[in-house]
């Protein structure tokens, strides 16, 4: 191995060698470093050398398991792997199963599975599903996760978490490697990646982190810098300088539709760039990103603009710089994608980011400090989520069937249930089999069924669904895009196209497009004129400020309330920092601020506790709650990062409140769940449950309307659930998920701690601050109401 | 909440119907008997109770109203995979606490796959539309050159906003110049925004009343 190295000018990183010893020796673990620091390497050669010492065994049945999260990566996963097995002759077959996989090769994979197999957690499920699956991994020796600290804090961490018990159970002295970035709590990383054998797990920490260059590009005219806003085109003319400046430049955006709209500002500034420039994101069809993927690679593109989907995997060795358009919002997101340049051990990763108004210097700021206080973000692992055990329990039942206690004590070994009790499992058992308590007596209801004690799915159409339905992830109804001579460009969100008239402009896939008619669901059309049009939007989760974050800009704001700038960014924004404290107040380390200001709208209270967008929803959610109850009022609420609006018509009685105890933590355990507030969260949570337990189905391509008779939206399965079938857990887990989602593990009773504890300063304001501003104008709200709702509805329409 | 229509008043109910005291009928469009049933025979676990809780809302608006006559604006059943034996005794145990009211039903688009009620249910089921001065009755909310139209089908709802960037979107009877939709009666039912225009008529379904809603505002 030394010697293929050497022929390769390489040499082994000590760390490599300790994977490959303790791999050798029976041991499982995680490896942890920033990327581009040879941890492939460490984790694929273990196996290889086992193999040239060992048996030599010419064509071995599945050996190597290689899971990564995401599709896209899969290729190039394969494309590394496979350069050892070619320089050192080695006779593996190796080849990858997704949904992509060709139906040839899947045929060839039911046989006989390769010697090692890349694949994502989802294709995995399918193959699981299958009776072959027993006999087909009994023989692995080795399954390694890549990028589990994406995976890990995730329901499709824990689908891997129960597929990994899985072939444990298959193989008991299967070896399991997981590949991680730095994370804050690498000990949960362990413990859920090794389950009931994370004790004695080997930690391995990769090569030093590369040196990390972070710098901004500031606003001209902070007068004329707006205090809202997440598009920041108006920094264009610097973002282009900043590209000509390097040879090959990634542009992150933090949505789909700031990628769009970015790409064709950057394409309308230098019009000779055409070809030079690419885009590239989720939505857009496979051939588009693979060629834009290729040209980085070839370094044949000058700048690519990008969303998450160029965050992971992928080397893209000729990129040199990084811009990232508005807050990274966290420290171990910034830190990966300035990773993305330099993309080679000891190399000077740099990344520049571009605020889009002017808070986010300070965020800047902030996230610079965090990165220097090594402060990076942790993941929390989910909890016994039951709408994933009751998938995985139909996923077994179809592959050859399983007995309860069996399939029990396996799910036992994972850590995310570890503590399921026996009332919950025999829940699940009853929910897929009769479906439920409330369902006791109805015979037409079979999902599975029970022989002689064993479990399993014997109705193909059950199966069928099954099969289409595995998997967490949530897809909003998407509807394809392609060209009216066929060529395909993606796809956009249905809503978006029901909107378009045909005729009209839109641009897509950074082109200008003419919407011709929707035929068998697929909209279809032409090349447009170039003429203005809309920009599809697409509904994912806005990123919310890490802890880590969060704590860095409090102190970067108390500084500057006593007066110290330092860095460029502050320096940059102290004007607008001027004119909080003239207007209002820059809120100190230890004081609450909180606003209260009328406008055409009605009476606004701003609260500023500064904990990140989850917490602060929480918050307005609480607050509104226990001002509701003084008197009958409605509430609109609205949040960023920073802080929290309600807005009512009449002014709130904020003073009586807090003598209350509004901002007190006790009964926060009565409190929230109390709130109506808190249902409605649990409504929306509990899409992605009906979703991931099979009681929404998004359908079979190309189905007919009977089908779609059985389609309701889960916001009206909810109801129906919490009023007829009330100890369903599944509602119960929507309601658990929620309050850990903005409890994050208690910070909300943190927040709530601090805050009492700190000095309240309410400011009578004339007009809105530069802090307020940015949520006043957020028009996505969620409402609280007391009051009786045939007398709200008169007020309102008074 | 009465209203003036047609000549004739109707009576809004907040269960969900409407009331035409000069023929002492009632009137229900959507009721989606069975959907749940249907989602249960596709190995969906939707739990028991929508159809019941449905049932005894109609009970109720009879109880008030003292009805002679029931028409159902069509959609009647949900699907056939929803004639299930519960169902369809859950009803005829209501049908048999009001054996003295008579029962019409205008079919609906659903009513033609799931096909009519059981007989011994004592449902008379006609084709849309039906006539009685001065109104049609039918499913489709399309107007009538014979007289003013009663519908359902579309499940309307309206979309209101207030001082304080309120919002609210309730299940409503939406009224315009030719036609009147009724509220969707089926609790397991969506619905969908109207966009009223001026000349046109809302009522919202808010709780335990009805509210008129301004159309220009």
């Amino acid at each position: 191995m030394n010697a293929w190295f050497a022929s390769r000018g390489w040499k082994p990183f000590r760390f490599q060698r300790e994977v490959w010893d303790a791999y050798a020796n029976g041991e499982s673990g995680l490896i942890h470093a920033a990327t581009g620091t040879g941890k492939t390497y460490a984790a694929w050669l273990g196996p290889l050398l086992e193999w040239m010492t060992g048996d030599g065994e010419t064509y071995p049945p599945l050996r190597v398991l290689w899971i990564t999260p995401l599709r896209a990566l899969v290729a190039d996963t394969e494309q590394s792997l496979r350069t050892p097995l070619k320089d050192l002759n080695i006779p593996w077959r190796m080849e990858s199963r997704t949904g992509d996989t060709r139906a040839s090769i899947r045929a060839k994979q039911e046989k006989r599975l390769p010697t090692a197999l890349v694949t994502t957690p989802e294709s995995l499920a399918l193959l699981l599903s299958r009776p072959e699956a027993q006999e087909q991994f009994s023989h692995l020796h080795l399954v390694i996760v890549d990028e589990w600290h994406e995976l890990m804090g995730t329901k499709r961490g824990v689908l891997t978490e129960l597929e990994l018990a899985r072939l444990r159970r298959l193989n008991p002295n299967l070896r399991t490697w997981g590949l991680s970035a730095t994370l804050g709590n690498l000990d949960a990383a362990a413990a859920t990646l090794l389950g009931d054998r994370a004790a004695g797990a080997r930690m391995v920490r990769g090569v030093v982190p590369k040196t990390v260059r972070i710098d901004s590009l500031l606003p001209e005219h902070m007068d004329r810098f707006p205090w809202a806003g997440h598009l920041g085109v108006n920094m264009l003319p610097q973002v282009v300088a900043a590209i000509e400046e390097g040879a090959t430049t990634l542009v992150f955006t933090n949505t789909r539709s700031q990628c769009e709209i970015w790409y064709q500002a950057i394409l309308e500034a230098k019009p000779d760039w055409a070809g030079l420039i690419a885009i590239h994101h989720g939505s857009l069809e496979r051939k588009l990103r693979d060629w834009v993927e290729d040209g980085l690679r070839a370094g044949t593109l000058r700048c690519v603009v990008c969303t998450s989907s160029l965050d992971l995997g992928v080397d893209f060795s000729p990129v040199d710089r990084v811009i990232q358009i508005g807050s990274p919002k966290g420290v171990a997101r910034l830190l990966q994608r300035a990773g993305r340049s330099g993309h080679r051990p000891g190399v000077v990763s740099r990344i520049t980011c571009v605020p889009t108004h002017a808070f986010e210097l300070v965020e800047v700021c902030a996230s610079r400090d965090a990165a220097l206080a090594g402060a990076i973000e942790s993941r929390f692992p989910v909890e016994r989520p039951l709408d994933l055990l009751a998938q995985h329990a139909v996923t077994i039942a179809l592959g050859g069937g399983f007995r309860a206690d069996e399939l029990l004590a396996e799910v036992r070994t994972t850590y995310a249930y570890r503590q399921v009790s026996d009332i919950e499992w025999a829940w699940v058992l009853d929910f897929i089999t009769r479906g439920g308590e409330a369902l006791r007596a109805y015979p037409e209801f079979q999902r599975v069924e029970v022989e002689d004690g064993v479990y399993r799915v014997t109705n193909r159409q059950i199966a069928r669904r099954h099969l289409l339905s595995i998997g967490t992830i949530v897809a909003d109804a998407s509807i394809e895009v392609r060209y009216l001579s066929g060529g395909r460009l993606g796809s956009v969100e249905e809503s978006f196209i029901s909107r378009l008239r045909p005729g009209e402009h839109f641009f897509f896939a950074g082109k200008s497009l003419e919407f011709v008619r929707v035929h068998q669901m697929v909209a279809q059309v032409r090349k447009g004129h170039g003429e203005a049009g809309s920009v599809p939007r697409w509904d994912g989760a806005r990123m919310a400020l890490s802890s880590e974050l969060a704590d860095a800009v409090r102190e970067r704001l108390d500084q500057a309330r006593r007066g110290v700038f330092e860095g460029p960014e502050m320096r940059s924004v102290k004007p607008v920092l001027d004119t909080q404290a003239k207007l209002s107040a820059i809120p100190g380390r230890h004081e609450l601020l909180i606003e209260r200001v009328e406008t055409s709208d009605g009476h606004h209270l701003f609260f500023y506790p500064f904990e990140g967008r989850l917490v602060h929803e929480g918050l307005a959610a609480l607050f509104a709650w226990r001002l509701s109850r003084l008197r009958p009022i409605t509430f609109s609420m609205a949040m960023n990062d920073y802080g929290v609006e309600l807005l009512a018509p009449d002014p709130a009685p904020l003073e009586d409140a807090l003598a209350a105890g509004l901002l007190s933590p006790a009964y926060l355990v009565d409190d929230i769940p109390a709130s109506l507030n808190a249902a409605e969260m649990a409504r929306r949570q509990f899409r992605e449950i009906a979703r991931i337990a099979g009681l929404t189905f998004t359908g079979y391509p190309g189905q007919n309307k009977s089908v779609r008779q059985m389609q309701a939206s889960s916001g009206l399965l909810f109801d129906v659930f919490v009023k007829y079938d009330s100890g369903n857990l599944l509602i119960e887990q929507a309601h658990r998920e929620v309050l850990e989602r903005n409890l994050e593990r208690s910070r909300l009773g943190q927040t709530l701690e601090r805050l009492s504890h700190s000095e309240v300063r309410i400011m009578v304001i004339q007009r809105p601050s530069p802090l307020s501003f940015p949520i006043l104008v957020d028009r996505t709200r969620h409402r609280l109401s007391s009051e009786k709702l045939a007398d709200r509805i008169r007020r309102m329409t008074a | 909440m009465n209203i003036d229509i047609a000549g004739t008043s109707l009576e809004l109910l907040p269960e969900r119907a409407a009331f035409w005291r000069e023929r002492s009928t009632l009137f229900v469009a959507d009721t989606h008997w069975g959907k749940a049933a249907a989602f249960r025979a596709h190995s969906i676990p939707v739990p028991y109770g929508t159809t019941d809780n449905d049932l005894a809302r109609l009970s109720a608006a009879i109880g008030k109203t003292n009805c002679r006559r029931i028409v159902l604006l069509g959609d009647a059943l949900h699907a056939r995979e929803g004639r299930a034996k519960k169902t369809f005794a859950a009803v005829a145990e209501w049908r048999a606490r009001h054996a003295d009211v008579e029962v019409v039903l205008v079919r609906g688009n659903h009513d033609r796959r799931a096909g009519d009620p059981p007989e011994e249910l004592g449902i008379r089921c006609v084709d849309a539309p039906l006539y009685e001065a001065p109104f049609v009755f039918l499913h489709h909310p399309v107007a009538s050159t014979q007289g003013y139209s009663l519908a359902g089908h579309t499940h309307p709802a309206v979309k209101l906003r207030g001082r304080g960037l309120q919002r609210a979107t309730l299940p409503c009877f939406f009224f315009t110049p030719t036609v009147a939709t009724l509220p969707a009666f089926g609790s397991f039912c969506g619905n969908a925004v109207i966009s009223p225009e001026a000349g046109d008529r809302v009522y919202a379904v808010a709780g335990d009343e009805i509210v008129a809603i301004p159309t220009v505002y």
